[in-house]
């Protein structure tokens, strides 16, 4: 994982064991089927991008000559070798867990047939599928030599072909037929015998039928491959903090965009892997034999098949919190109360219903948002475009570099534009990856302002699938510093200092350390002294240093860290008082919630800021402190659950791995994301009982 | 149906807002800025809804350039824009929208040029304020906050602010003002100071330490000998310097800082540059420029005095605008008092009879009152009058021969609290007014007035000299005078039997402007008891 004597956590190796704690699920035999091939999709697609972005990084690096190690002691090229040795064994247990999920696949009537294992019939069904719809949009392409290679799509699946050499030369001939994205991964075939579905992947038919492609020619051999090109520098923000010097250097230089991975299909000759490896100058480490299906993250088309419901996760409907009542007005209730929500366990109709009452109410002058990632044909968004129909100031702060989606934010962008939205395009330099809306509202007693903070998008569409928290408040503070905050995005003002909310890259980090400091003062006045975090990375070295000696002075640490974690806990003398757990699940953990104990206050945060240095210095990020008391206990409540989980929480050690944490002996295994389902259940039921049971007739409208 | 059974409309009610939006613009030394506030018709105290602030560099290019730069102005005109749209945002009325600037601009050599650019880009109007007047916006800003803490309210405070170009010190006792004064010791002109020697930059602390000890030893060489005063900090230095020190304040209160953490943070930032400052404490660069000088100011001031805390404030200037457009720009008794009691100082210092004084100062105040539809002067003028009154006789300190010149200058050149220059400048020509001959062309300083004050003048100098004549036994004898308008006659009845050659002698000197002014002849009568009883 990193040197021994090392007081960090390599984070790529860490980010690697996440992604084995996501696999561990699609190894579980208790995860229904199609979860768990879900779960294996999951590793395929993070995979991709650990490539691209993370390797990416390591190779400019290496290739760069750099030598410095990062805070776990280890340089660039030793993490290269670190990396690739694990992924290879990652690798073998993705494609042999995927031979045993076809075999299970095909017991539940889902049948993924080989080339070879067509029925007539479907060989029939498939000819006319090559021939109508493949054959016209692929065309091979012959490459003479390996310095004229073709340019190849990023991901994308293509075949290899070597063909027979022609009569009288030994020289060897080879074409490159790219299959594009344009084609579905799985094309159907007729289903047979008590089988539900039987599809055959793309490769596999081209490849059954590739001889009609290169009519009058023999195709020795034809193996599918696909690469993967190094896009480190898509990713700016993404960039190691480790070397940042450096990488800005090489990002400048743009020497991205080389192939670092190749993937072949098993059995590939190694006369044709050899021509493969040249033509695209792959470094030698970069070479994976696979035996089985490329690109795993398509399988998440065969998850999305319709029935099989046995197959997946009963379903946890998103409950109706009882904290709202959605037959009044939103405000109103604010008026009385604050909201906090946890989601996909309360369901996030409230703050759509939030945004869209703003956008309708006749007293709101003003709406603003930050949109990072939100869902096709979102709700916020409608009801954004129409507040500025109904000439409402809306402004709404579009980041368009959130990963990987940029084209589909720059369309909805321009349709908020159309419509009168005062639309920014992010702060320079800086991703704005904080949840914030703020409504501000003309009532007969004076302007108030409404918010609402989030540790997750404005998405519909993840918020049943992701564990965030919601806050709805009209506190004054927050009002005036969620003001404050849009005035410093929207380029009206400079940062002020705020009243409650810390603000990255200012003040986050500041805050955090404050109050890991005043922890460990207490714990050093011999008080009791406590800090639970949860969060998905802990990476900044300042933050577990401050950890590490808030340990020292005994204050009793509990993180709960989803994903990566440079921290290495439970080691004497630095970190005894530190345990680490992470919880992969049904749902993907994703709030960050922050608690001192700070006795007689208990002070909780909640936050988008994850505790790594791209969050708390090259994003704008919110942390809001959650002050009210009943909200601050449920939220404590929560954070509490995630650590009595015995289900699906795995304990770091301080070298790095993770173990499950079982059971007592004869006790049933507590699952924390059931236990939290179970709790919004229950506070509805518990509101439904304490109704009046009067009944209300519909009176005659005449009646007094 | 009957009325009374409709159901009710979907429509909700209209929604009547009872709260008024105000909003406030300052272009300062390092920054503009704009706070925005409701205030509630009926209702004491304003809440601040947003204060934004873009960094800019006016007191800089005015205190080492002399001059606002092309560049900075535009800047202004940008960061104005954006201020704008906000207000648009809340719809704030443009009259509830006032626009100040301080020394920054107001010592520009084109301050004039500036202003105009920032009129024509933007269409606001700026306000260039004095001393006097920051000094007012301080007091209404500064004073409801120290009533709410007892040891403030009861006791002694010199409130201080170090601005770029000067360090203004308001000196309050029971919630009086004592005096109101400027210093010529601002954390930019210290800086050019500093810079002008060219020293190599470990030795720059200490050029700026002299300097500051020699303006702080000014300051302390004015304050009275014994004084027993609470410091009072405000400023975006202290601001700054108060939240580095104490985390848990609200930034909005009063917070108690000690002096020699004060002193040390003073200290490493003095030795920081401005670029570190920027990076370490996240602040602007111009800020970054000010932090050391100015808290080295509070520093050293608060050790010239043996204080071992200080108290700032959260409070700002526009606080104070914002709270007197709230009252619709009237004084309100409290302020009222403020000035007369700076009066009162004032008057005692040049040992004017106060009898007298007030005497006169009661009659013009009645005479006022009762010609209120010939003058129609507003309350604000009715104060002025007061103060001319009260004042009218301190050139007689100098010399009893035309006392009333004397009286003029010494109120020009005098710091009155909560009086502006335009103000000062009227009370001052009322107070020559007084008697003699009555204003000319020729009177370089009534001259240079434009037209509206120039009658207002002409009317208060007017009543003025009837009250004079009326106490010119300087006797003190009509408590009590009853004043009616009729058919072209001013009739000023007396309830006091007697002799009144004095004061009929009096009358003929010194009516003459006020039938000049009014087109009224002053006669005076006794009143009879009837109508002294209310009978008649």
């Amino acid at each position: 994982m990193a040197k021994a004597d090392s007081r960090f956590i390599n984070r790529e190796l860490s980010w690697l064991e996440f992604n084995q704690r996501v696999l561990d699920e699609a190894l579980d035999t208790a995860v229904p089927l199609l979860e768990r091939v879900k779960f294996l999709a999951i590793t395929g697609s993070n995979l991709d991008e650990f490539f691209m972005v993370r390797v990416g990084s390591l190779e400019l690096l290496t290739a760069d000559g750099v030598t410095r190690p990062d805070p776990s002691g280890l340089s660039p090229s030793q993490q290269i070798d670190a990396v690739v040795a694990r992924v290879r064994d990652m690798v073998a247990t993705q494609y042999n867990l995927l031979s045993d999920l076809v075999a299970k696949l095909r017991e539940a009537g889902i049948v993924y047939v080989s080339g070879s294992g067509l029925s007539p019939a479907q060989l029939v069904h498939a000819e006319r599928v090559f021939d109508e719809e493949v054959r016209p949009v692929v065309s091979p392409m012959a490459v003479r030599s390996t310095d004229e290679f073709p340019a190849l799509q990023n991901l994308g699946l293509n075949l290899a072909v070597r063909l027979q050499p022609k009569e009288g030369s030994t020289e060897q001939r080879y074409a490159v037929i790219p299959v594009g994205t344009v084609l579905p991964r799985f094309v159907s075939v007729p289903a047979e015998g008590g089988v539900v579905y039987a599809g055959i992947a793309i490769e596999e038919l081209v490849r059954l039928l590739v001889d009609k492609l290169f009519p009058g020619e023999t195709v020795v051999e034809c193996v599918p491959f696909r690469i993967t090109r190094n896009a480190a520098m898509s990713v700016e923000e993404e960039v190691t903090n480790d070397f940042l010097e450096e990488m800005m250097r090489l990002l400048a230089q743009r020497r991205t965009g080389g192939c670092i991975r190749l993937e072949v299909g098993a059995g590939a000759t190694r006369m044709l892997v050899q021509f493969l490896r040249k033509g695209l100058a792959v470094p030698d480490h970069g070479i994976y034999e696979v035996p089985g299906l490329l690109n795993l993250a398509t399988l998440f088309s065969l998850v999305s098949l319709n029935g099989f419901d046995k197959l997946r996760y009963e379903t946890w409907e998103p409950q109706s919190s009882p904290q709202v009542d959605l037959r009044t007005s939103i405000f109103e209730t604010l008026s009385r109360r604050n909201v906090l929500l946890c989601h996909p366990y309360d369901s996030y109709e409230p703050v759509l219903r939030f945004i869209e009452e703003a956008a309708d109410d006749p007293g709101v002058l003003a709406i603003k948002q930050t949109l990072y990632r939100t869902s096709p044909n979102s709700r916020v968004i409608a009801a954004l475009r129409r507040a500025a129909e109904r000439g409402k100031y809306v402004t709404a702060l579009v980041e368009l570099k959130a990963r990987f989606d940029e084209a589909r934010n720059i369309e909805w962008a321009r349709e908020l534009e159309r419509a009168g939205v005062q639309v920014i395009y992010g702060v320079k330099g800086l991703k704005t990856h904080s949840k914030v809306c703020l409504v501000v509202r003309r009532e007969p007693g004076g302007i108030v302002r409404y918010m609402h903070f989030g540790t997750g998008n404005y998405n519909e569409r993840t918020a049943r699938l992701y564990s965030d928290v919601s806050l709805m408040t009209r506190d004054q503070d927050l009002g005036a510093d969620a003001s404050a905050c849009f005035n410093a995005m929207t380029g009206y003002s400079e940062p002020p200092s705020f009243l409650k909310l810390s603000m990255a890259p200012m003040g986050v980090r500041d805050r955090l350390l404050e109050r890991i400091r005043g922890e460990a003062k207490r714990a050093e006045a011999g008080e009791k002294a406590v800090i639970m975090a949860k969060m998905n990375s802990l990476v900044d070295e300042k933050l577990i240093e401050a950890l590490y000696k808030a340990s020292q002075a005994g204050v009793v640490i509990q993180l709960n860290v989803r994903g990566i974690c440079c921290l290495k806990p439970g080691v004497k003398p630095y970190s005894s008082n530190i345990s680490v757990v992470s919880i992969v699940d049904r749902y993907l953990e994703h709030s960050r919630v922050f608690y001192f104990l700070d006795v007689g206050k208990e002070e909780v945060f909640i936050s988008s800021a994850d505790w790594m240095p791209r969050n708390l210095d090259r994003r704008i990020e919110l942390m809001v402190p959650v002050d009210d008391t009943e909200s601050r206990q449920a939220l404590i409540a929560i954070l509490e659950t995630y650590f009595k989980d015995t289900a699906k929480s795995r304990r770091l050690n301080g070298d790095g791995s993770y173990e499950r944490i079982q059971p007592e002996p004869g006790r049933k295994p507590f699952s924390s994301q059931e236990a939290l389902y179970i709790r919004s259940r229950k506070a509805v039921d518990k509101a439904e009982k304490s109704k009046p049971t009067v009944f209300e007739p519909h009176r005659p409208p005449t009646a007094v | 149906m009957t009325k009374e059974n409709e159901v009710p409309s979907q429509e909700p009610p209209a929604v009547q807002p009872a709260a008024t939006l105000f909003a406030v613009v300052e272009l300062g030394t390092t920054s503009v800025r704009m706070a925005v506030a409701q205030a509630w018709a009926g209702e004491e105290g304003i809440k601040p809804l947003e204060n934004l602030q873009q960094a800019l560099a006016l007191g800089k290019d005015t205190f080492t350039l002399g001059y606002i730069a092309t560049g900075t102005t535009e800047a202004c005109v940008e960061a104005l824009k954006r201020f704008q749209a906000l207000l648009r945002e809340y719809r704030v009325p443009p009259a509830n929208v006032r626009a100040i600037a301080t020394s920054a601009v107001r010592e520009a050599s084109n301050s004039e040029a500036f202003l105009d650019r920032i009129y024509i880009a933007t269409g606001m109007a700026v306000d260039l304020i004095d001393e006097a007047e920051v000094n007012r916006f301080t007091y209404l800003a500064v004073h409801p906050v120290l009533q709410t803490v007892p040891g403030l309210r009861d006791g002694e405070t010199l409130v201080v602010e170090v601005g770029g170009g000067s360090t203004e010190l308001l000196h309050m006792k029971q919630g009086n003002v004592v005096s109101a004064q400027g210093y010529r010791l601002g954390s930019l002109r210290l800086r050019k100071m500093v810079d002008e020697e060219r020293a190599p930059a470990p030795r720059q602390g200490r050029i700026l330490r002299s300097h500051v000890d020699r303006g702080v030893g000014q300051i302390r060489y004015s304050l009275p000998e014994n004084q027993n005063a609470v410091m009072v900090a405000l400023g975006g230095e202290a601001r700054f310097a108060a939240s580095q020190l104490e985390r848990e304040w609200d930034k909005k209160g009063l917070v108690k800082i000690q002096v020699p953490a004060l002193a040390k943070l003073t200290t490493e930032l003095i030795g920081l540059s401005a670029d570190d400052i920027v990076e370490r404490f996240h602040v602007s660069f111009q800020d970054a420029e000010t932090l050391g000088p100015a808290l080295l100011v509070y520093t050293r001031l608060a050790e010239a005095l043996d204080l071992r805390a200080i108290t700032v404030s959260g409070v700002t200037l526009r606080d104070g605008v914002l709270a007197e457009m709230a009252t619709h720009g009237s004084w309100t008794d409290e302020f009222k008092q403020q000035i007369l009691s700076s009066v009162h100082e004032l008057g005692k210092q040049y040992h004017v009879d106060v009898n007298h004084a007030e005497h006169v100062a009661y009659l013009s105040q009645q005479l006022f009152k009762a010609m209120k539809d010939e003058h129609r002067l507003d309350p604000r003028h009715e104060l002025l009058l007061t103060v001319a009154a009260l004042l009218h006789e301190v050139g007689a300190y100098v010399s009893t021969r035309s006392h009333h010149k004397h009286s003029m200058y010494l109120i020009m050149n005098s710091d009155i609290f909560g009086l502006g220059a335009r103000d000062l400048q009227i009370v001052a020509l009322v107070a020559r007014y007084h008697r003699r001959t009555s204003p000319k062309a020729s009177h370089v300083e009534y001259s240079v007035l434009d037209r509206e004050s120039r009658v207002v003048v002409s009317k208060m100098a007017a009543i003025l000299r009837i009250a004079d004549a009326l106490d010119r036994g300087h006797v003190q004898t009509q408590r009590d005078i009853d004043v009616s308008i009729r058919k072209g006659q001013c009739v000023i009845r007396v309830k006091q039997a007697g002799d009144f050659t004095l004061e009929q002698q009096g009358l003929r000197e010194k009516a003459e402007m006020f039938e000049q002014v009014y087109g009224l002849k002053v006669v005076l009568e006794e009143m009879s008891d009837e109508v002294a009883l209310g009978k008649g």
